[in-house]
């Protein structure tokens, strides 16, 4: 859990950094689960890093919990897959945004800051509908 | 005759709907972890359907409006998913004493429980986040609550906060807790907030 330290200034850093951020990490993990970043696979553990693009997976009677930045917290039930599409969290500079992308499996949903201050900028994309959040816990499941 | 051709009707409409929730997509609106419940909108292919209330759901085509869903079913089919769901963040807000980097006495007692939730926490990550009120030039401001959160951050530091990531920010006099026109004095804005999660 101790292997890697994210000490972040956001405001010292130039914009462009910002992108290489994690948005959240994993917190709750069983069975088999994955976190895929640029393309690259790591098996999910407690404090594997969330980043916007990562497409999240857990395998048969895996389950996985994800607390995101904005407080925004999902977790999965077996055989799922959701991608983080995008994610701008700078309340300070108006910059909010969290798309995300449920292609399998069953989903809870707690939504956070980002649902409070601008509920537009929150949307959950599925094969046959996309679901607008307003403030709100729910829960999704995507028949494949 | 014309009773029984109801009753074939309503025995169709019933089984269509259970049907569409025991193998369909679909979404349930729960009541939030503070209490509140809020909505959700479905935009699917074949309507457009708003949810309200709580164990109340919708296929996501959004064909038809939302209805009850059985809370067997929902335990059957987000059990898992909701037993996984970790702990809801927490959010506190330190005070301090007007133009320096001095939390209040109340503000200063609530340091050690800030730093025991966080130890509760499973790979805690943590935001630091410094405000100020409007006295004072903007740029000004953005540098005091730089230093306030950076002040915040090492005190936690000392009194033995453990963290997996942390965040130290700014957002100067940007992110009024209470709106104020320029240059008043306003204790509440003078403020650091920590996220926990």
């Amino acid at each position: 859990m101790n292997k890697n330290k994210w000490i972040v200034g956001l405001c010292l850093l130039p914009m462009l950094a910002l992108a290489d951020q994690p948005v959240g990490f994993v917190k709750t993990v069983s069975g088999e689960a994955s976190v895929t970043s640029e393309g690259k696979a790591v098996t999910a553990e407690v404090g594997t890093p969330v980043f916007a693009g990562s497409v999240l997976r857990t395998g048969r009677q895996a389950a996985m919990g994800v607390t995101f930045k904005d407080e925004t917290v999902m977790s999965f039930g077996p055989n799922t897959e959701l991608t983080v599409s995008e994610y701008l969290y700078a309340p300070g500079q108006g910059k909010l945004r969290l798309g995300s992308k449920l292609t399998k499996g069953s989903l809870n949903y707690v939504s956070g800051v980002i649902a409070k201050l601008k509920p537009d900028a929150v949307t959950l994309e599925t094969p046959t509908g996309t679901i607008g959040v307003r403030g709100t816990q729910f829960l999704v499941k995507v028949e494949e | 005759m014309h009773a029984s051709v109801k009753f074939l009707l309503i025995g169709l409409s019933t089984a269509t709907l259970l049907g569409a929730c025991a193998s369909k997509s679909y979404v349930v609106l729960l009541d939030s972890p503070d209490g509140s419940t809020g909505k959700v909108v479905v935009h699917g292919s074949k309507g457009e359907q708003v949810i309200e209330r709580a164990g109340y759901g919708a296929t996501l085509d959004g064909a038809a409006p939302a209805r009850e869903i059985a809370g067997e079913q929902i335990r059957q089919d987000f059990g898992p998913a909701m037993a996984a769901r970790p702990m809801i963040p927490e959010r506190y807000q330190l005070y301090f004493d007007s133009g320096g980097t001095r939390l209040t006495a109340a503000s200063q007692a609530l340091l050690p429980k800030v730093v025991e939730a966080a130890a509760r926490r499973p790979a805690v990550d943590v935001s630091i986040i410094g405000h100020t009120d409007t006295v004072g030039r903007p740029d000004e401001n953005e540098a005091l609550a730089l230093k306030r959160a950076q002040a915040v951050a090492e005190l936690m530091r000392s009194k033995g906060l453990q963290f997996h990531a942390l965040s130290v920010e700014s957002h100067g006099e940007r992110n009024l807790l209470i709106k104020t026109a320029d240059e008043v004095a306003e204790p509440k804005n003078r403020r650091v907030e920590i996220s926990l999660r």
